[in-house]
């Protein structure tokens, strides 16, 4: 056992066992852990902005190297604050406008090459799409079955007729595909979670306590 | 049937306590347990491990400590092989919030490799080797504009270099000089490097995610998309191996140790589930 004497170990760990003691019930120990978890997030954040964006991309720029049309930029950024004040508070459109306009302009080809024509395409039974598997002639396999999961799927999704026949069949397979996807959605969840926990668990019997080398 | 009605109301403390031990004993009383490669992790070795000597790796960090358990043994095990391999990295993030644990991992690295290095040919040095872009706000601003310039985008690196005068980055213009783009994500940076950056510059992209994301993320390997994945502590531990038994590279390697205490835990939620159901079931018959 080789105890850490690492005073801001000692803070960290003493933290994690303020957080962890949620588990048991709430109480004020985690109460104080939560609040000066949101403050010094947020006491980080403002100043990490400040030297990292406002004052080398914005305030610096503009005042001391000259680029004056950059004002302009800075005061539409700065109608976001208009929002506090009731008669101006409409100005804030303007900002929001431009981010919206701006990032639904680059999302919507993104998203429609990206999420949708290649996804398309990936499910088509083609060699390619074989090969893709790197699993010799099962991949003839692995790509019918990936066809009828995507077809069954959107079936079940299609509301316009009822269930019944082949549709009925389909969406019912459908469903099959769905609970298999969302019990590999919870499995990965719980690998997740647990590795959070690991990673905790080695940090106080290792870097805290030295328990584990 | 009461006791299986017991079954049902378990008090979680109970089941929280039973967790706590099998993480813990497997960590105290460590076991060897082979990390079998699969092919997502082996496929992200081999896309890194083939970059060109006038191309660069470039990895984007963008997980915060709420999944740094996950995420920071991918970032290790990729620096080792790409300071291994001396590939040129270039290091960047999205966000604000990641920059510190970014400088934690190359620093961390950097360390274990000028420790084993006899000259300084051998060292990794910062400008020379690796420099770290730092963070450029609103994400998207690197998502497209680097496709046109990288030093635009960047002018200064991290500290304050100008970073067209660094070494590394002599030749690096834009996307056409990134042998592949690693995204190690607790979140969803990877898919806007698809969705922006591949779509538009055909940039190649791996990625290192959470396991909580990862079957949101699956059908993009499968489509070729993404190079590559490591996917959640597994993941991380698979490229750990590759990075040891392939190059010998040393270290430690928190993934790979964790794995015991992952399968011990996983072993355990499956036995409760089951408790569970044979308990809903008794209740169904009665």
């Amino acid at each position: 056992m080789n105890t850490s004497f690492d005073i801001w170990l000692w803070v960290s760990a003493f933290l994690t066992l303020c957080i962890f003691s949620f588990l048991y019930k709430d109480n004020p120990f985690y109460k104080f852990a939560e609040h000066l978890f949101v403050g010094a997030s947020n006491g980080y954040l403002v100043t990490i902005i400040w030297h990292g964006s406002l004052w080398p991309q914005g305030i610096r720029p503009i005042f001391a190297e000259g680029n004056w049309w950059l004002i302009i930029a800075l005061i539409i950024g700065m109608l976001y604050f208009t929002r506090f004040f009731p008669r101006t508070s409409w100005l804030v459109r303007i900002p929001i406008a431009i981010v919206m306009g701006y990032g639904t302009g680059a999302a919507i080809p993104a998203t429609i090459q990206a999420d949708i024509m290649r996804q398309i395409q990936g499910t088509v039974l083609t060699p390619q799409n074989f090969a893709r598997w790197n699993a010799g002639s099962t991949g003839v396999i692995w790509t019918v079955l990936l066809f009828i999961g995507v077809t069954c799927t959107l079936s079940y999704f299609y509301f316009s007729r009822e269930h019944k026949g082949v549709l009925g069949v389909t969406s019912r397979i459908g469903i099959v595909f769905i609970m298999i996807g969302f019990g590999a959605a919870f499995g990965y969840t719980v690998m997740a979670r647990i590795s959070l926990l690991i990673g905790r668990i080695q940090f106080l019997l290792g870097d805290w306590l030295g328990i584990i080398q | 049937m009461k006791g299986f009605e017991y079954l049902l109301k378990i008090d979680r403390r109970i089941i929280y306590l039973v967790i706590g031990v099998v993480v813990i004993l497997p960590l105290i009383f460590p076991t060897v347990e082979r990390v079998r490669v699969m092919a997502p992790a082996q496929s992200l070795f081999n896309a890194v491990d083939s970059i060109p000597e006038d191309k660069i790796l470039m990895v984007d960090f963008d997980y915060d400590p709420q999944t740094m358990p996950e995420n920071e043994p991918m970032a290790i095990a990729l620096l080792r092989h790409a300071f291994q391999r001396r590939i040129k990295v270039a290091a960047l993030s999205l966000y604000v919030q990641p920059l510190a644990l970014a400088l934690k991992a190359l620093d961390q690295v950097t360390e274990e490799f000028n420790a084993r290095a006899q000259t300084s040919a051998d060292s990794i040095i910062y400008g020379r080797d690796y420099v770290l872009l730092g963070w450029q706000p609103p994400p998207i601003v690197p998502l497209l504009e680097m496709g046109i310039s990288i030093s635009n985008v960047y002018s200064t690196d991290y500290y304050g270099y100008r970073t067209d005068s660094l070494p590394v980055m002599q030749g690096i213009e834009n996307f056409n000089d990134v042998g592949i783009l690693v995204s190690i994500s607790g979140g969803n940076a990877p898919l806007w490097w698809i969705g922006y950056s591949q779509v538009l510059y055909g940039v190649a992209v791996g990625a290192g995610l959470t396991a909580v994301s990862a079957s949101d993320f699956y059908i993009y390997y499968q489509t070729g998309q993404f190079s590559g994945l490591m996917v959640g502590m597994k993941g991380a531990a698979e490229y750990e191996e590759l990075v040891e038994s392939r190059l010998r590279v040393p270290g430690e390697r928190k993934a790979s140790e964790a794995m015991p205490s992952l399968t011990a835990a996983h072993l355990a939620i499956m036995v409760f589930i089951v408790i569970g159901n044979i308990g809903y079931l008794m209740r169904r018959r009665t």
